[in-house]
């Protein structure tokens, strides 16, 4: 009984997925060599929950967010949003997906169009996916503005990316990420490149959207103590295997895999001076 | 809302631009073929005889030197040769701007959708830009002028375009390329955004200030070939242009006994390409921050 | 006399909206084979720093006021020519993403000798060979290796070899400006240690430039945090992060997730970072200071808390009331 009720709150779940990129062919070699980004890796996800994806670099914790938000296809395996699998959907069934699903980037800098204001970034998702109508967009968009922390939001309108600071872009892709209220997102080292001041603000926004939408969230980083902080459950990734998945403080706790164990010896901290 | 943002992005850029030597040099050679094209329409007011093509003076049966109603002479016919000068800035302004701005549409277009799509569509569209990139395209304006016989200017102007667009559509579709994996264009992706829009919404506002920059260096080639197959007699005969002049200096004979003839439009031409160049050269500059001087943004 | 010992510098950029003080003021000293750490957020000028450490600041940099003496010598009035003797022999730096420094066709031994002998042109070959062998000892890189390729290398490993090609020629003195803000945590910790080994090996100087506290508090025994160009904190190691007085410094460790230190997050209310275009001797921190009471018109002050550790700020009270959580 208890199986089955936690089995139906799953909102995403990956089945054996394989991820192989064809690696660019070397001069004088014949055949091209694959890089296996993920190796037939499962996850579930829950209704409601922030399940976060730790791993060094290359280990395929971004390629599995931008095969959750189909940005990729698995070259094996399936992945399953609501029970429905998504590698069948297509035109309509695909846009509606497009809504649910949404995805937070890295590099703040790099995610948004320079030439498009933040009125114009914010209104796009709700334009393309033919949301309202131009008068309800804008109030969405000033209220989404003010949810992000960018209020009053109709003095962010007519500003462009270059004049805002990293954290204040961020937070307008977090705006665009929300603006749809999907289902399901996913955060990819939102706050890697930010500093600590303001990357904690981060966090306690993402907190607070999580609180007031019920979102579910993929939370991926390096940074095991901002995993802990975010997140219910965490995966630990190393090269392309899930090596071991549990709730975020028994990972710290009682990690089981040798590599979770070094990776919590290798974050920084203060165990130099205290 | 974007027009404020490109108005201030145009104005900053527009400051480096003028500060640049290059860039001031081109704009005031410039500015005085546009007065001298602007001039032209109104010329032909202050009398009938002013007209550079069908205005004959009835006093003048020679081609005369520099004198009071003709201040840089006449043409063997009686034709005022400034105001045949005027008239051919304007040509020169209308073929130039024309032929490159259509090859800069085909290109950018061409540029964007090859880039963009990749595989199999880029392929063949970049090989079709390959071999008429490689084409001479004076040659085969000589060619076709010789089968077809005289153009009329608009053709010209199209056949222009149509040679001179696969190096544009090369800078675009690496500056595509580039962009196509860009977080901003695939945010627009996971939001849903269909092809066609990320293409013009996201894609093209970042490559047109290269597809401009580049239109000023097609409006020099333009204005060359254009020149050049007037002076080998392929032009429209029904319109005045420098390279018609220069036609007709030397179908005339004059071509030694008349340097106030000969040199003006030549002058002209020199004159003109050089601005332009010289705007592109400047332009690079401003579109380039590593060109640019520290402290100074763009 | 002090390997280093910088005097009220002041750096501005000239800027379209006038002069920009990136490094307002700065005062340190540093001996023979200590290190310190300067901390800060994006902007607040560490890299300028850095830069006119090594002589290599920008066009449009201006050095407004102070000195720098490394070894005695002023190094503001030094020559380009003159620059060229003392950059890479007696100052070294390791630069952020250096990995990317290294010439990919070239092997990786050959770009470390010629730093060698473009200082020491006499060097004899066994000399070098010695040296290369030592050096490549230091940092353990194995001496098969020596002979390959930068893209044979992982990431890790090319940092490796350029803090070798750094220690080259014996400096007396390596400035590190976020060494390893590129790599993965893993990795991050094998540098940081490779650093830290070397440095104590050698007695070498160390000047090391990080965003992240705890990378800084891993490395440096003293550490100088910046805010907004100044410095406004510094201490020990164990002063500054076990007691931390100035406001900025308790709102940066406060906010700092660590394994160790969750339940007592607090949430910063941060305003934008202060306009360094405009001149102002009042408090550059009092737009985001919780203790910002009656500062609105006053200079702060050096404040002493013992002989090695001191603040920066108007308030006595606040810098003098104990331990650093606020
Ligand atoms: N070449 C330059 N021209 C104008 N301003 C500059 C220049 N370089 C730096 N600045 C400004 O000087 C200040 C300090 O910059 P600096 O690069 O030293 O900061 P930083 O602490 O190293 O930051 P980061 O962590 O982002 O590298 C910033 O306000 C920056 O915008
Ligand atoms: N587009 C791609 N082409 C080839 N290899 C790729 C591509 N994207 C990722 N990889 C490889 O897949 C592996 C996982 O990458 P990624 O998911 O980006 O790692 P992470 O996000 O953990 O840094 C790495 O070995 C990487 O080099
Ligand atoms: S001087 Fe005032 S505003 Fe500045 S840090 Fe000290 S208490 Fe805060
Ligand atoms: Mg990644
Ligand atoms: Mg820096």
């Amino acid at each position: 009984m208890e199986k089955a009720d936690s089995k139906s709150r799953i909102l995403v779940e990956m089945k054996q997925v394989t991820k192989a990129y064809a690696s660019r062919k070397k001069l004088f070699t014949r055949s091209s060599p694959q890089v296996l980004a993920l190796n037939s890796i499962d996850l579930s996800i829950a209704k409601g929950e922030v399940f976060g994806l730790v791993g060094q670099s290359g280990s395929g914790k971004t390629t599995t967010g931008r095969l959750l938000v189909k940005l990729e296809s698995p070259t094996a395996g399936e992945i399953f949003f609501n029970k429905t699998p998504i590698s069948q959907l297509k035109g309509p069934g695909l846009k509606t997906y497009r809504s649910r699903v949404q995805m937070i980037f890295q590099d703040p800098y790099q995610s948004l169009n320079p030439h498009l204001s933040i009125a114009e970034t914010v209104l796009e998702p709700l334009i393309v996916q033919k949301i309202g109508t131009p008068d309800t967009r804008t109030e969405k968009v000033v209220h989404t503005l003010d949810t992000v922390g960018l209020s009053p939001g109709e003095a962010f309108f007519n500003r462009y990316p270059h004049q805002l600071s990293g954290g204040q872009r961020q937070r307008v892709a977090i705006a665009r990420a929300i603006v749809l209220e999907p289902q399901f997102i996913v955060a990819d080292e939102p706050t890697s490149m930010l500093d600590a001041t303001i990357a904690i603000q981060l966090f306690q926004l993402l907190e607070q959207i999580k609180e007031t939408f019920g979102m579910t969230f993929l939370f991926i980083t390096h940074n095991l103590a901002a995993a802990r902080y975010m997140c219910d459950r965490i995966a630990v990734i190393h090269d392309g295997h899930i090596v071991e998945v549990n709730t975020a403080d028994n990972i710290i706790r009682h990690p089981e895999h040798p590599y979770t164990k070094q990776l919590i010896k290798v974050q920084p901290g203060f165990k130099y001076t205290r | 809302m974007q027009n404020k943002y490109f108005v201030s992005r145009f104005y900053k850029g527009w400051q480096i631009f003028i500060e640049n030597p290059l860039g001031k040099t081109g704009v005031i050679i410039l500015s005085v073929f546009m007065i001298m094209a602007i001039a032209s329409f109104f010329v032909p007011l202050i009398d009938p005889m002013y007209d550079p093509m069908t205005g004959i003076d009835p006093d003048i049966k020679l081609s005369t030197g520099p004198g009071l109603t003709h201040w840089l002479g006449t043409d063997n016919v009686g034709r005022d040769i400034l105001a045949q000068l005027l008239e051919g800035a304007k040509v020169a302004f209308i073929v130039g701007l024309s032929s490159a701005f259509f090859s800069i549409v085909i290109g950018t277009l061409i540029g964007m959708i090859a880039g963009y799509t990749g595989g199999i569509i880029d392929a063949i569209l970049m090989r079709f830009a390959d071999i008429i990139m490689v084409l001479p395209s004076l040659v085969i304006l000589l060619i076709l002028a010789s089968l077809f016989g005289q153009f009329n200017i608009w053709i010209i102007v199209f056949i222009i375009a149509i040679l001179r667009w696969p190096a544009v559509s090369r800078v675009i579709r690496s500056q595509t390329l580039s962009l196509k994996h860009r977080p901003f264009i695939e945010a627009s992706r996971v939001a849903g955004a269909s092809h066609v829009r990320i293409v013009l919404r996201h894609i093209m506002p970042n490559v047109l200030p290269l597809a401009f920059l580049y239109m000023t260096f097609r409006v020099t080639s333009a204005i060359l070939v254009e020149a050049a197959l007037s002076f080998l007699g392929f032009g429209d005969p029904s319109q005045v242009s420098w390279g018609m002049m220069l036609q007709w200096v030397w179908k005339s004979g004059h071509m030694f006994q008349a340097p106030y003839w000969l040199i003006p439009p030549g002058l002209c031409i020199s004159l003109l390409t050089l601005a332009f160049y010289m705007l592109g050269r400047a332009m690079d500059e401003v579109l380039d921050p590593r060109l640019r001087k520290e402290g100074q943004t763009g | 006399m002090s390997l280093l010992s910088v005097d009220h510098l002041s750096i501005g950029y000239q800027t379209k909206n006038g002069m920009l003080k990136a490094v307002d003021n700065i005062h340190f000293d540093l001996e023979k084979g200590q290190s310190l750490g300067f901390v800060g957020e994006s902007g607040c000028g560490k890299t300028t720093i850095g830069m006119a450490l090594m002589g290599l600041l920008p066009e449009n940099a201006v050095i407004l006021d102070g000195h720098i003496r490394f070894q005695g010598d002023d190094l503001i009035s030094l020559t380009e020519t003159q620059w060229q003797t003392v950059r890479g022999a007696k100052i070294a730096m390791i630069f952020q993403a250096a990995m990317n420094a290294l010439n990919p066709v070239m092997p990786v031994d050959e770009q470390i000798k010629e730093a060698i002998i473009t200082h020491q042109p006499d060097i004899s070959k066994t000399d070098l060979a010695d040296r290369m062998k030592e050096l490549f000892d230091l940092v353990d890189i194995p001496a098969r290796r020596m002979k390959d390729y930068p893209h044979e290398y992982s990431g890790g490993m090319k940092q490796r070899a350029i803090i070798a090609m750094a220690l080259a020629c014996d400096p007396a003195l390596i400035i590190a400006d976020e060494p390893t803000t590129a790599l993965d945590v893993i990795v991050q910790d094998q540098i940081l240690r490779e650093i830290k080994k070397v440095q104590e090996a050698t007695r070498t100087g160390l000047v090391f430039i990080s965003h992240d506290i705890a990378v800084v508090a891993s490395v440096c025994e003293r550490i100088c945090v910046m805010y907004a160009g100044q410095i406004v904190e510094t201490g020990t190691r164990k002063e500054v992060f076990k007691s931390p007085r100035h406001p900025y410094t308790r709102t940066l460790l406060n906010s700092y997730l660590s394994l160790d230190n969750l339940n007592d997050i607090r949430v910063p209310d941060m305003k934008e970072s202060p306009d360094q275009t405009v001149d102002t001797d009042e408090c550059r921190f009092a737009g985001s200071c919780a203790y910002a009471r009656g500062c609105a018109g006053r200079s702060p002050d050096w404040i002493d808390i013992s002989p090695t550790h001191k603040a920066f700020c108007c308030n006595p009270d606040v810098i003098r009331r104990g331990h650093g959580k606020s």
